[in-house]
């Protein structure tokens, strides 16, 4: 094995190994322990906030210093914008993907 | 979970591509994502090693992007307890973006854990192997998707998909729009920090909210 692939392996093993850990990480330290009461009712908000963190950033396409240039002319935010509105009214993941990539679709054509 | 199976094929076909244009061997293009199965971290550690970093460079690189899954992890945890450990360790293997986001409420919904934990561990096995058969299409074919198509697009929407019917409560859309600001106001954090301190700052607003709003209607209930 040449060191190039030797690294690589290196690479492949423990970038799995601390992804494994971080995932089991509370479920292994909570497990069977009664949380306290505040702790249980943060949680419920994981799932709104990290989605939405998670989200937007893939919408704004920009990797640079946050700007208003940003969010005008973003066609990929509109889009979002009208997914979300369809994903709130229908609760319906294909509607959404329907309505997002159409949106996305015609603004894109639109813009051309 | 079937719709963020599908969202994940343009995300897979490029961690292949990556994979294969960094000059890996295609066992160890499968088994980076069998073993790591995370998009954010393969394509981050792919590049990285083409870039020359330091193993330890790559490793904390990947160790920050996963933090995230750490709060998954947490809010999976109260569900997962009455389960034996081996459940508890596969599910932590399968614990992924989509499947976080795809089933956490299904879990807080039901009074059926049992239920809710088949949703997670047979959508997270179909994740898990539709990524690999992906990753490996990308390695072989490269992008036969064309960019124009914009296909990544159906990523976020996936994740929109579910976000979306959360937003029914205002303590919720509270913690989305603090969660929004503070990821746009960080977006210069390095290692994509942002997306976690945005997560925990959502979290705490919501939180927040919820106690403001109970305390509201008690002091109502009073003065009736």
């Amino acid at each position: 094995m040449t060191e190039g692939a030797i690294k690589l392996w290196a690479v492949i093993v423990s970038v799995g190994a601390a992804n494994f850990l971080v995932r089991l990480s509370f479920i292994a330290l909570l497990a069977n322990k009664t949380m306290p009461p505040l702790l249980t009712r943060a949680l419920r908000y994981v799932a709104v906030a990290m989605i939405t963190a998670l989200v937007l950033p893939m919408v704004l396409t920009t990797t640079a210093a946050p700007s208003v240039m940003a969010f005008w002319p973003n066609a990929k935010l509109i889009a979002a914008l009208i997914a979300l509105t369809v994903a709130f009214f229908t609760r319906s993941t294909g509607w959404t993907l329907v309505a997002g990539m159409a949106a996305l679709w015609l603004l894109q054509y639109l813009a051309a | 979970m079937l719709p963020a199976a599908a969202a994940l094929i343009p995300f897979g076909l490029v961690c292949g591509v990556d994979a294969a244009a960094v000059g890996a061997s295609p066992l160890a293009a499968i088994s980076l994502s069998a073993i790591v199965f995370s998009g954010a971290a393969q394509i981050l550690a792919t590049q990285l090693y083409g870039a020359g970093a330091p193993l330890a460079v790559i490793v904390l690189t990947c160790f920050v992007i996963g933090l995230r899954l750490a709060m998954y992890s947490a809010a999976m945890a109260p569900h997962l307890g009455a389960f034996p450990a081996r459940w508890r360790y596969l599910s932590a293997f399968l614990l992924t973006d989509q499947a976080f986001a795809a089933t956490i409420s299904r879990f807080e919904a039901s009074t059926d854990k049992n239920r809710a934990l088949s949703h997670f561990v047979g959508g997270g096995i179909v994740l898990w192997g539709g990524w690999q058969l992906m990753t490996m299409s990308g390695y072989f074919l490269g992008n036969v998707i064309p960019a124009s198509w914009s296909l990544e697009f159906a990523v976020p929407l996936c994740f929109i998909a579910l976000l979306g019917p959360l937003l029914r409560e205002r303590p919720a859309i509270a913690a989305a729009v603090a969660s929004a600001v503070a990821v746009v106001l960080l977006a210069g954090l390095p290692m994509r920090l942002n997306i976690v301190v945005a997560g925990i700052i959502g979290i705490a607003i919501g939180t927040l909210a919820e106690l403001a709003l109970e305390r509201k209607t008690a002091a109502q209930e009073q003065f009736r």
